[in-house]
């Protein structure tokens, strides 16, 4: 693994969020949602992680805005560790990581102009009240709304509307990481390119790096510079979306990428997958994948893939493709 | 980025912009469906009537409440039936009977609205904690609050001003005390969910103090519960506070009451029919007035049409 | 009657037509109208699918095929003819062919299926009620209507409730209950939408054999017009209560004549082809429904709009040089100005 470099804007390490979950008076058994996840996002950069129900990346998502506490691992931005903080550091910490929710419906106080929802950002970045107004402006002119939406309520307002409310209030506090939960999966495929190319254009203008979450790869594919595909709580699959996409390593991000249905690739063999993802209270044992994999040997049975370095820069958690990596170095050196 | 000029942008997007259309003005909305519900709007004008004749009472009744009049009773000693100058008659002391209707206004009005005032801020206040709070709090808070509510409300008025004493004060305390049980209640359940919306969330994350996020994010939500719970507790008070007056142990006399007028009235029916008719109808009306107004409130604030925009 | 409507009776082919259908919701202002005049139709065994977004009107015709209007909506102009001798499609006609002769699959299973019961009794209440099946033929039947969906231990799910299930079991399962009376339409809803990648896959592909085996014709309506591209073979797009252009999907994916179609088509990032800094995209959004519009409603968004276009309504038409058809001023019509900049593009 690589370690932190200095320019790295987020940086986690073995993160563990597992839930306790009681049955009654026999024992309790664990949730294992995020499980030793690792990953890093560079100054300026998004970071795109891929999954499917039950993956953990909103977990993911919610520990590193401190909604939820992690139960292991370390988070650090620029080099200090933010994890489970409290008090007045948590409220310092807070206006650096901002998040932009999916639901455009529920993520802004129906009751509140939308105004008064970006003034309360402004509020806790410390900005006088008689200020609040030219900021609003400023703001929303940033994200390509006209001014008067200041003084409409989100009820007023669209779903891409919305959105781009969200993104302003979440601009508001100068943050440095913005971590978009599904922010565009609820919106029209049309309003959803507009919010992309707004949020493109942002972090052009103020170098601010995204934590990606999404369950489609073609927004994925567009959006990250790397990406970290989720199964189960683990990453099995981490590398810049050049590689990963033109040259997909693990079994499941084979899968995945086939089988999004997509116009340039109709007509395509798709690789069928059978099965669900498992209950991740009670994964399979060894690789968690092992079920439902084609190209599954014995030891992915046995046990649990690290998540390793290959030839190509990418980083897979699949004794298969190490196997395949040992081989091939193997002739390489003979 | 695109830097397009204010108007160009309007044109762009206020053009095509779906705006909700028909969704007016909570006020509009609120004046237009009032002046469609004549019950309404009935009971409404009562209720202003009421809280009218209640505040300006030294000036409306006719006489002195507490003055007994030596024409007030016939040579008989018996009250007198409604005249030309006692309008509504007299009562067995030879008090005028509208005077004390007006002035019982007063009393029931003020410990009806100032015994829910404060059930509601107990209510709010313990249901709001230990909504928000949850963990070992709530466990207690409602508890307590189970316990309280087991108890049979009356039984538990009486028993109290039995120790305290009868007095408006203590009428108003023992209520209040028997009725914020509700509120805290339906309150928690509603804190509950609130808290788990997403803007609560963003509010979190944006690094709202929790104190900020209930007053900005969650008492807002929970006014219309509020606005209803009070108006349908003002009419469960009056009636309570009738009832306890009735008992005798209520605001003592010789101040009026509409419900000791009834209990006075219930004695003397045979020969005084109207001691009774006349504080049973009003007492009737004004609970009638309230339930009313609080049904039409529950419909307007109803979250299926209040929630703009879904 | 329609050009659809005459050919479809004279090959006597189609197991739907949609003839001119307007669906309408009470309105202060205006009409009201949420689907304007809209007419196509669905042959045997063929798949067709319905593309649009929010306010498209999708989701209501197909609802209005089905004689399933939400109230207060209502059918406001048009007919709807079903079946293989083409009745016409009432309310009072819908219990001879809902659910036997036209099926429907919803985005939300655990909405469309009772909570309550059973998911064997289910499927064998559709058996028994509509094709009089006995007790114990609709319980093998149900059974193997469960395996061909793929819900391999189906004695089991049989006793389940739907909350036991996952989504796309669910999915599965209303698709079981939706082909057990071999309709001859089946009309998917958004099947997809909530569900997983993989998990849509396999749904789809399910979708795919049981409608081949059963030789039932697909309405497949969706917002996502990579699904739809891959699975039908024409394609519907609507936008504002209208067809604005249909054809088969190859045409449509390498021609598309609507400049909505070709903004449906860009919006969406490649999954294998090098991607732009930017997508071609449309600034604004899709009008609100029941609005009435003067003119062509895309106008406002469309890079290609003239004066023309915001007067006079273009009408549904066929081209000479491509099969289909399209409603546009501008398709076809080799003088019309090029794209113009700036508010276009976003």
């Amino acid at each position: 693994m690589t370690s932190p470099t200095s320019t790295t804007l987020v940086d986690v390490r073995d993160l563990n969020v597992h839930f306790r979950v009681r049955r009654g008076l026999a024992a309790s058994r664990s949730i294992k949602a995020v499980d030793g996840v690792s990953f890093e996002l560079s100054p300026g950069q998004t970071l795109g992680i891929a999954g499917e129900s039950g993956s953990g990346k909103s977990t993911v998502a919610r520990t590193l805005v401190q909604i939820i506490r992690p139960t292991g691992g370390t988070i650090s931005l620029d080099g200090e560790v933010v994890t489970n903080l409290k008090g007045s550091r948590l409220r310092r910490y807070r206006r650096r990581m901002q998040m932009v929710y999916q639901d455009p419906y529920d993520s802004l106080d129906p009751r509140m102009m939308i105004r008064e929802a970006i003034g309360e950002a402004l509020a806790v970045r410390g900005l006088a009240k008689s200020q609040h107004k030219d900021e609003v402006n400023q703001l929303l002119h940033r994200v390509n709304l006209p001014a008067s939406v200041a003084t409409r309520y989100p009820g007023q307002l669209s779903g891409g509307q919305r959105q781009r409310v969200s993104i302003a209030r979440a601009l508001a506090v100068n943050p440095e990481v913005i971590i978009c939960d599904e922010a565009v999966a609820a919106l029209d495929v049309s309003i959803r390119a507009q919010v992309l190319n707004l949020l493109k254009d942002i972090q052009r203008d103020t170098g601010v790096g995204y934590l990606f979450i999404s369950h489609d790869l073609s927004t994925l594919r567009f959006m990250a510079d790397h990406v970290a595909v989720m199964y189960v709580g683990r990453i099995v699959e981490y590398g810049t979306s050049d590689e990963v996409f033109a040259n997909p390593l693990h079994p499941y991000t084979k899968a995945l990428i086939s089988a999004v249905p997509s116009v340039t690739s109709r007509g395509q063999m798709r690789l069928k997958l059978s099965g669900e993802p498992p209950d991740p209270g009670n994964p399979p044992s060894g690789c968690p994948f092992h079920p439902r994999c084609p190209e599954a040997i014995d030891e992915c049975r046995r046990e649990r893939p690290e998540l390793l370095m290959t030839s190509s820069g990418q980083r897979v958690a699949c004794h298969v493709v190490s196997a395949r990596q040992r081989k091939e170095s193997a002739k390489g050196s003979a | 980025m695109i830097n397009l000029p204010e108007s160009e942008l309007n044109a762009a997007f206020g053009g095509s912009e779906p705006t909700v259309l028909s969704e007016p003005n909570f006020w509009r909305r609120a004046g237009h469906s009032l002046l469609h519900d004549p019950i309404a709007m009935c009971s409404f004008a009562f209720i202003a009537l009421l809280a009218v004749v209640a505040v300006f009472a030294p000036f409306i009744a006719p006489f002195n409440p507490l003055h007994e009049f030596s024409n007030g009773l016939s040579f008989q000693g018996a009250p007198v039936a409604p005249n030309g100058h006692f309008l509504l008659g007299t009562d067995a002391s030879g008090r005028d009977v509208l005077s004390r209707l007006i002035y019982g206004a007063r009393v029931s009005l003020m410990v009806g609205v100032v015994a829910t005032g404060l059930a509601s801020l107990i209510g709010v206040v313990i249901g709001t904690v230990s909504g928000y709070v949850g963990g070992v709090t709530e466990s207690i808070l409602m508890r307590f609050t189970d316990m309280v509510l087991s108890f049979p409300i009356l039984l538990f008025c009486v028993a109290l001003i039995a120790v305290t004493g009868p007095s408006a004060r203590n009428v108003v305390l023992v209520i209040a005390f028997a009725y914020w049980t509700y509120l805290a209640r339906v309150v928690r359940g509603q804190v509950l969910s609130l808290k788990e919306r997403e803007f609560v969330t963003a509010a979190r994350t944006l690094g709202v103090g929790h104190l900020k996020i209930i007053r900005k994010h969650i008492m807002p939500h929970l006014l219309p519960t509020i606005i209803v719970y009070g108006t349908l507790g003002v009419a469960t008070s009056i009636l309570i506070e009738a009832s306890l007056s009735f008992l005798g142990i209520g605001v003592p006399l010789p101040q009026a009451s509409w419900g000791e007028m009834i209990s006075e009235g219930q004695q003397y029916f045979q020969v005084a029919p109207w001691l009774l008719v006349a504080p049973g109808v009003v007492l009737i009306l004004t609970v009638l007035a309230f339930n009313l107004a609080g049904d039409w409130l529950t419909d307007l604030l109803d979250p299926a049409t209040r929630d703009m925009g879904r | 009657m329609t050009t659809e409507l005459v050919d479809s009776v004279a090959s006597r082919d189609a197991v739907v037509v949609v003839d001119e259908l307007s669906v309408a919701f009470p309105s202060r202002s205006g009409s009201g109208e949420v689907v304007r005049c809209v007419s196509f139709s669905v042959k045997a065994g063929q798949r067709v699918g319905l593309v649009g977004e929010s306010g498209s009107g999708k989701s209501l015709t197909a609802r209005a095929i089905m004689q399933l209007i939400p109230e207060p909506g209502r059918i406001s102009g048009g007919r709807v003819l079903v079946g293989d001798d083409l009745v016409l499609a009432t309310g009072a006609s819908a219990r001879r062919w809902r659910g036997t002769t036209v099926a429907m699959i919803t985005q939300d299973p655990l909405s469309s299926l009772n909570p309550l019961v059973r998911v064997g009794a289910q499927i064998t209440e559709m058996l028994r009620y509509h094709r009089h099946f006995s007790r114990a033929d609709a319980r093998q039947r149900a059974m193997e209507l469960l395996n061909a969906v793929g819900l391999a231990n189906s004695k089991r799910t049989m006793r389940q409730f739907p909350s036991a299930l996952s989504g796309g079991m669910r999915q599965r399962v209303a698709l079981a209950i939706a082909i057990s009376c071999n309709p001859r339409l089946l009309i998917a809803d958004e099947p997809t939408t909530a569900l997983d990648v993989t998990i849509q896959a396999q749904v789809l592909d399910l979708l795919e054999r049981m409608s081949a085996e059963n030789n039932s014709a697909v309405l497949l309506i969706s917002h996502d017009l990579g699904v739809v591209a891959n699975f039908c073979d024409e394609i519907l797009v609507m936008y504002a209560g209208r067809i604005v252009e249909s054809g088969s999907t190859e045409r449509l994916l390498e021609h598309p004549l609507h400049p909505y179609t070709t903004a449906l088509l860009t919006s969406v990032p490649s999954m294998t082809e090098e991607l732009p800094e930017r997508l071609l995209s449309i600034a604004g959004s899709p009008p609100v429904g029941g609005v009435d519009v003067v003119g062509c409603p895309f106008a406002p968004r469309c890079p290609l709009a003239q004066p023309l276009c915001s007067e006079v309504d273009p009408p549904l038409r066929a081209l000479d040089d491509f099969a289909g058809r399209v409603a546009c001023h501008a398709a076809g019509n080799k003088e019309w100005p090029t794209a113009r900049p700036a508010v276009g593009v976003s």
